[in-house]
Formats: structure tokens, C-alpha cells, sequence
């Protein structure tokens, strides 16, 4: 019963909260797609798509002003590239953010070194695992080891997933989920407008 | 039942104060009031978890927690006042073997009362499954019947290997399988919030669910990705920056045809391969989603009839998808062309809403 409700009461948050989300991401997706525009030099298809693309995601993450850390990972890699950096100023705002941003990529750094240090020793983990399972408990091995490599594969898709831990990939991908709604359902309903509007 | 959980505890009042109880009292070393205020609360934490219900990670585990204090306290002068550690250890194995460990500990608990024979303590969990534990066992028919049923306290597998492993490396630490057993729950918890998000979502499994929204993400991904290659790619530059190269939406879209004919060749395979990749990973659900998001893809003739239709130049590589999804489709040529293409050229015929 409660239970209900509180599912109720989540589903009507949550529509409220992409419809916010939506206006947002318009807003400052249009902003984007201003700025990319402007530049005069004419792109083929590729180019453009990557920009639009890229003005979306750029867009959709500072909707959500950095309070996912997706979008921090989405920002911290765009903020790689030098040519993206006027974009990514002018649609996300002040400066503060981007602080946060550049630390993400160093932190990066480190996780990646230690998964370094894993893979030496994954080896010795793999026989350590193969070692309890025997009769009843090999369905349990193959189990985890199911879970496990989706887990890997879900964080691989999530942008910034591999720096987290299972629980909070979890929680990124509900998240970007619904993000990534939003983002095509705002495409779709542009494009056919425009091509209503022919 | 759980007015037979009562007797059982009275049992042991009972037993105490009567004339067993009185050779009791001098043989056992620990107290026999001590032991009603334990089982009483732990019948009390029984019915707690009871009421909460099996899935309930917490009630198992304060159940667990309070059963360590009865041990601790027995520990001090009896080694064997519960069953044996090993029989405890392999009862707690799961949330599941908890209650079947608990059932044991009265088993264990009237047994040893009734019996005036210290030294055989462990014994008795094997040979006092007759009348208390048919008590117990109506008790614990809820929860797990099989395990009771199965018989030997000692050796009662639960039928959960899973968590029988985990518990048991939990067991020497106890805030490591409280801590554990809550992660657990979170990730529950979070699952089933995503089973709202993702279609097709009424998996138990932990792992299909998982595959679910791998596949879920991968096709909203490749989603975007479509949608800001389509005409969206001319049209959306073209209707907000009027002022800007393209002109207006018109000449956005037809530049866009001009300019990409030359280039299409080569950059299009390029993305074409990457997403015709994607889709034949999981060509089934991929072809779910399209059409439940109202995408459609049509038969090659169709296609070309309205690229031509239209005059774009790049119509003419329009080929289809393989025949594997559902009825009505052209069979389509094993060339690995999507219905990318057909959202490009086709003036957007893919990407419309379906009412």
C-alpha cells in the first residue's frame, strides 16, 4: 500500500521533473546549436551530426547542473578538446563548474591506474574463483559471473561508469535513462516540426 | 503458529521450574531465567521479522544479532548450550537460513531444557526434532518449509547457495553482512526503479534485467545519435540560426543533400557499419524498440519509391536491413545498410510518431 503510493507519487515527480528538464535542455541545446552555427565553416553530414550530438549531450548535462556524475563525465571530457571549450563555457555558465570538471579527469587518472594494478592480479583472483565453485555452487559462480560482466558492459555505456562502484552505476544509468528520453523526445518532436513546417 | 512459538517458550518455563527444572538447576550452569527473558525476545524478534516479511533484509539480521547475544552469554559458561558452532555456521547461511538457524537455536534451546544431560548437548538438535520441532516448524512453515522439513539441524542446507556463501564469509564480522545485506537491498531497490524506466522490464533475474538496460541504453544512444543525423541535422540548424549559412530551413536541408552527396560514400559506411554493429548485436529488441518508439522501417521499394519521390541524390543506396524483422519487410540484401539512411533521405518517413 505504501509501497503504491510512494510509486505514484514518483511517477508524477518524475514526469514534473522531465518537463522541467525538457525546457531546460531546449534552452540550452538551442543556445548550443547557435554557437556551433556561428562559426562559419561549412561541415559535411559527419561533422554536423558530431556537433549536434555533441551541443545535445553538452546540453542535457548541464541541465542538470552537475549533479550527476555523468554529466560531470560528459562535461570533463568534452572539456578535453580545445575546440569545444567555448561551447561548453557558454552553454554551462560560471566558471565554478569547470573546476569540478578538470578534477574529474585526474581522479580518472588515478582509477585508471589502479584498474591497471587489478588486471595484474585479476589473474590470481580468476583461479581463487574457480576454486569454491564445485557441485551446488557452480550455478552461483556462473551467476555472478553473469552479473558481473553485464555490470562491466552497463558501465562502459554509462559516461563516467567506470569510475563507480556496481550500486552507483545503477543509480547513474536511471538517470541518464531518463535523460536520454528526454533528449529524444525533443529531437523527435524538432524534427517533425521542421519537417511539418516544409 | 504463533501461539505454538508461545509454548515453546513456556515450555522452558516450565521445564525450568518443575521437577526436571529443579535437577536442571544444578546441573546447568547458566540460568534458567535468563534463558525465558532470551527466548522471549527472540520470539518477539521473530514475529517482528515475520510480520516484515522474508524479504526484509533488516529483521533477519537484528533476529541475527540477537541471536549472538544468547551465545555470548551461553559461551561464557557452556560451549554447548547451542548447537554447535559448525551447525550454526552452516545455519546461517542466507536470510532464509537464518530462520532455519533460529528454529534450530529452540530446538536447541528446548531440547537442552528438557533433556538432563549436559554433555549431550550436541546431540540434541538431531534427536529433538519431534515434538518441538513440529512447534517450530509450524512456525516456521512461512518462511521455509523445505529446509525444516529436510530435516538435520545440523546439516540443514537452505536452498539458497547464493547467499549461503555470502553469509557465510559475513558471519565472523557481523557489520559486514548487515552492510552487505543492505547494499543488497539498495541495488533491489534501484532495480526496480529501473524496471519502471525500461520496457520489458518484468524480469526477475538480476541479470536479464541487467541486459535489459544495457540494451535499453544502447538503443536510446543509438537513438540520439540517428535523430541528429537525420534531417533534424539541416533542419535544426537551418530554423534556429536563420541568419546563419544555411538560410532558412529549405536550404539548410537541401545544402545538407548537396553536401553530403559528395562526402556520403565514404563518411556514411563509416557510421553506417558502427550502427548496422550495434543492431546486430540485439536485432530482436533493437527492432522491439523501434517499433515501439514508432519507428518503422519500411521495404526497399517503398523507400526508393519516396527517396525518388522526393529527388535526392542518395536515394539510390537505400537498402534495408535484414529480413529477420517481422512481417511486410522487403527482403532486404545481405548488404549491411540501415534504415539510417531511409531516415536521412527519405524525408524523415522513419522517424515519425506513430499516432
Amino acid at each position: 500500500m505504501n509501497l503504491c503510493q510512494q510509486n505514484a507519487n514518483s511517477k508524477e515527480a518524475k514526469m514534473h521533473n522531465s518537463c522541467q528538464l525538457e525546457k531546460e535542455f531546449i534552452n540550452k541545446w538551442v543556445q548550443g546549436l547557435q554557437i556551433c552555427n556561428s562559426s562559419s565553416k561549412k561541415m559535411n553530414l559527419l561533422e554536423r551530426k558530431k556537433k549536434i550530438k555533441l551541443s545535445a549531450d553538452i546540453a542535457i548535462a548541464s541541465a542538470k547542473n552537475l549533479t550527476t556524475s555523468w554529466s560531470k563525465a560528459i562535461i570533463s571530457e568534452a572539456t578535453k578538446d580545445e575546440q569545444n571549450m567555448t561551447l561548453v563555457k557558454n552553454v554551462c555558465g560560471p566558471e565554478s563548474k569547470f573546476m569540478y570538471a578538470h578534477q574529474k579527469v585526474t581522479s580518472h587518472k588515478r582509477t585508471t591506474s589502479k584498474k591497471i594494478l587489478k588486471k595484474c592480479y585479476g589473474v590470481h583472483r580468476k583461479m581463487k574463483k574457480m576454486e569454491p565453485c564445485r557441485g551446488s555452487n557452480l550455478a552461483t559462480c556462473i551467476a555472478k559471473r553473469l552479473v558481473k560482466k553485464r555490470t562491466q558492459v552497463l558501465k562502459r555505456l554509462v559516461p563516467g561508469g567506470e569510475l563507480m562502484d556496481e550500486y552507483s552505476v545503477i543509480k547513474e544509468a536511471l538517470d541518464y535513462i531518463l535523460s536520454l528520453k528526454v533528449q529524444v523526445d525533443v529531437m523527435k518532436n524538432l524534427v517533425n516540426v521542421t519537417t511539418s513546417l516544409s | 503458529m504463533l501461539s505454538g512459538l508461545q509454548t515453546t517458550v513456556s515450555w522452558s518455563d516450565v521445564s525450568g521450574g518443575d521437577g526436571d527444572g529443579g535437577q536442571n538447576k544444578s546441573t546447568l550452569p547458566w540460568d534458567v531465567d535468563h534463558f525465558d527473558d532470551q527466548s522471549a525476545i527472540l520470539s518477539s524478534k521473530l514475529r517482528q521479522h515475520q510480520i516484515t516479511g522474508s524479504a526484509g533484509g533488516r529483521a533477519p539480521a537484528s533476529a541475527l544479532k540477537s541471536l549472538q547475544l544468547p551465545r555470548g552469554l551461553g559461551s561464557t559458561g557452556e560451549s554447548g548450550l547451542f548447537p554447535n558452532d559448525n551447525i550454526d555456521d552452516s545455519n546461517f547461511k542466507s536470510p532464509m537460513g537464518d530462520n532455519s538457524s533460529i528454529q534450530n537455536l529452540f530446538h536447541g534451546f528446548t531440547g537442552s531444557l528438557t533433556s538432563n544431560q549436559t554433555p549431550q548437548f550436541r546431540h540434541l538438535p538431531a534427536q529433538t526434532f519431534g515434538s518441538p520441532g513440529a512447534a517450530a516448524a509450524a512456525v516456521m512453515n512461512q518462511v521455509q518449509a523445505a529446509s525444516v522439513s529436510a530435516g538435520g539441524g545440523g546439516g540443514g542446507a537452505p536452498s539458497q547457495p547464493r547467499q549461503r556463501v555470502r553469509a557465510r564469509r559475513g558471519q565472523a564480522t557481523d557489520p559486514h553482512s548487515i552492510a552487505e545485506r543492505l547494499r543488497r537491498e539498495r541495488i533491489a531497490e534501484r532495480m526496480k526503479a529501473l524496471q519502471e524506466l525500461v520496457p520489458n522490464a518484468n524480469k526477475t533475474d538480476k541479470a536479464s534485467m541487467l541486459d535489459e538496460i544495457i540494451d535499453y541504453v544502447k538503443f536510446l544512444q543509438l537513438q540520439v545519435k540517428v535523430l541528429s543525423m537525420s534531417r533534424l541535422g539541416g533542419a535544426a540548424a537551418g530554423a534556429i540560426a536563420p541568419g546563419g549559412a544555411e538560410g532558412g530551413g529549405r536550404t539548410g536541408r537541401s545544402s545538407n543533400g548537396t553536401v553530403s552527396s559528395s562526402n556520403n560514400n565514404d563518411t556514411m559506411m563509416v557510421t553506417e557499419n558502427q550502427v548496422v554493429k550495434l543492431m546486430e548485436e540485439d536485432m530482436g529488441s533493437a527492432m522491439q524498440y523501434l517499433q515501439g518508439k514508432g519507428l518503422c522501417l519500411m521495404p526497399i521499394s517503398l523507400a526508393t519509391a519516396i527517396s525518388t519521390a522526393t529527388c535526392h541524390p542518395s536515394s539510390s543506396r537505400n537498402n534495408h536491413p535484414l529480413g529477420s524483422a517481422g512481417g511486410g519487410e522487403g527482403g532486404g540484401p545481405s548488404s549491411p545498410n540501415m534504415s539510417v539512411l531511409t531516415v536521412q533521405s527519405a524525408n524523415g518517413v522513419s522517424v515519425k510518431d506513430s499516432p
